[in-house]
């Protein structure tokens, strides 16, 4: 009964995922059942549609700059609240995750007025901003942790035998990061290139990521094309993934 | 030399704050005085100050959608509740290794978007979709069942999809559970079913509420699958709010709804939390 349970969840939390994969390799595009045949058609149709080509790079890029812009404010300052113990810090903390208390519908309606309103709307930077704020909760939780295991005495004897502070953070400190920081950096760019909702509320046509491009074309029509599409982005969140559990930190990441 | 103590936190964090009081209390801000002024032809009035844009929540029309999504959220949570315990149950007694592989399976929804986990659904429930066809090929339905465009359609497509959200942190609390408590409970002659009501449940109660709240707020707020699975007939909220600000471009409004949407969430959250609290203060004093 229980293992039976399991089975049917797991059917369930896979089969969307899966069946996307299987439309997007049909040689027609009707659906048929039995499928017998493979064809690699409707990627080459994707991949000749420039609006999805256009929208990858965005989103790739939106991804790697969200990630990486992130990171760096997120160790700063995960950085000065783990070695000063300043008196705020738990207000602080509450302060760099409560982006996780307000849905994405709400930060997206709340994103959408204000860059209207500081006449940012449609433009690259707005987007930046959203995404950076939507990550950085992750960022701490998954940084905090590994900044802690740096042993302080060993930052201490850098700075003892003449290192200067920012020297040691960047020869000692950050080379013990590194595969947090990585991991970290993995789990961002994840959260930001299937970041859906705020993305919607905010962006005109002029400016669509992958996802909301996607989204657009399925209002329009349900196509074996746009399950080719769909089917390389899992491919990149399934790339990811990998990577993320290799280096063990997937378990940590989401256990909290 | 280390920089001084006093400022060094502050000169660390600062970075960090300054870009979230740019990018996350400002806007919520905006939408929030948005939200109290009124919304002419001419755009928002910026010298009036009404609350006329949250009585204008109270309409019987948005009363509906509010309490469509109630039902799909309630539905979905009461379901993914009854299905939690046995599938974290089952992951607690396998390999670590085999732990693991099913978690990622069981994570992976959460990080995939929304919009391809939509495109997943419609293939799958649609009139001549994968479920329909199976079922019509095997003589179990003679007419394709309506699987979609109806409120059956987004529960089944939002409960994998924030299913998450509960199994981990339950998983997580029946794992550090000590089994000699359950051999203990045997001993003294409890049957398993005793075992889990009496010892498991209270235990683990803390981690199971706060999962139930997080899965709740994230159906009452989830917007591509409803968007899809139930269409323009079966309006929720985020396709009203979106619809609002969007379409009517009316962002007083939409900013009422947002404040509205964020109160409901931080009430919960807050509610959530306290129960927890309780029901973790209160477990010594069962009998």
């Amino acid at each position: 009964m229980i293992r039976a349970i399991n089975f049917m969840m797991l059917v369930v939390v896979l089969a969307p995922v899966v069946v996307v994969m299987w439309m997007s390799l049909t040689p027609t595009s009707m659906f048929v059942l039995p499928f017998t045949q493979f064809s690699l058609r409707w990627y080459r149709e994707a991949l000749s549609y420039p609006g999805f080509v256009d929208a990858f790079v965005l989103s790739a890029e939106l991804a790697l700059l969200a990630a990486l812009i992130t990171l760096v404010l997120c160790f700063l300052a995960v950085y000065g609240i783990a070695r000063y113990r300043p008196a705020g810090a738990a207000a602080l903390r509450g302060f760099f995750t409560a982006p996780i208390l307000v849905s994405a519908v709400v930060f997206g309606i709340a994103m959408l007025q204000f860059v209207n309103r500081i006449g940012i709307y449609n433009q690259f930077v707005g987007l930046l901003l959203a995404h950076v704020v939507l990550v950085v909760p992750f960022a701490i939780r998954s940084l905090e942790a590994t900044v802690r295991a740096v042993p302080e005495e060993l930052e201490w004897a850098a700075m003892i035998l003449g290192r200067s502070q920012l020297s040691t953070i960047l020869r000692v400190t950050l080379p013990l990061c590194a595969r947090g920081l990585v991991t970290a950096f993995l789990f961002c760019f994840l959260l930001s290139f299937s970041e859906v909702t705020t993305t919607i509320f905010m962006t005109g046509p002029g400016l669509q990521t992958l996802p909301v491009r996607i989204y657009t074309y399925m209002s329009d029509r349900i196509d074996p094309t746009v399950a080719a599409v769909s089917a390389l982005v899992v491919l990149v969140s399934i790339v990811v993934l990998v990577l993320l559990n290799l280096l063990g930190g997937l378990r940590r990441l989401t256990s909290q | 030399m280390r920089v001084s103590s006093a400022r060094a936190p502050w000169l660390f964090a600062g970075p960090l704050i300054a870009i979230m009081a740019l990018g996350f209390v400002w806007p919520l801000l905006q939408a929030l005085t948005n939200s109290l002024h009124p919304n002419t032809p001419q755009g928002i009035d910026a010298a009036q100050w009404t609350l006329g844009n949250y009585e204008r929540l109270a309409d019987p029309f948005y009363g509906g959608i509010l309490l469509r999504t109630l039902r799909i959220s309630i539905a979905v949570t009461a379901i993914t509740g009854v299905l939690a315990y046995p599938v974290a149950l089952f992951l607690s007694r396998l390999s670590p290794r085999a732990q693991s592989l099913l978690i990622l399976a069981y994570v992976s929804p959460w990080l995939v978007n929304t919009v391809v986990k939509a495109l997943g659904w419609t293939l799958l429930l649609r009139t001549n979709g994968v479920v329909n066809t199976i079922l019509s090929q095997l003589d179990i339905v003679s007419a394709p069942l309506k699987l979609m465009i109806n409120e059956t359609g987004v529960i089944i497509a939002l409960i994998p999809g924030h299913f998450m959200f509960v199994l981990l942190p339950l998983w997580a609390a029946v794992s550090s559970l000590d089994p000699a408590l359950g051999w203990a409970a045997g001993t003294l002659g409890a049957r398993p079913s005793a075992v889990f009501w009496r010892v498991i449940l209270p235990i683990t109660l803390p981690a199971f509420v706060a999962g139930l709240v997080i899965n709740f707020i994230m159906n009452m707020t989830a917007f591509a699958i409803p968007m899809f699975l139930g269409g323009q007939r079966n309006l929720v909220a985020s396709m009203l709010a979106y619809q609002v600000n969007l379409i009517s471009l009316d962002w007083p409004l939409g900013g009422a709804l947002a404040v509205t949407l964020l109160a409901l969430t931080l009430v919960l959250v807050w509610a959530g939390q306290r129960a927890a609290t309780l029901l973790a203060a209160g477990r010594g004093l069962r009998p």
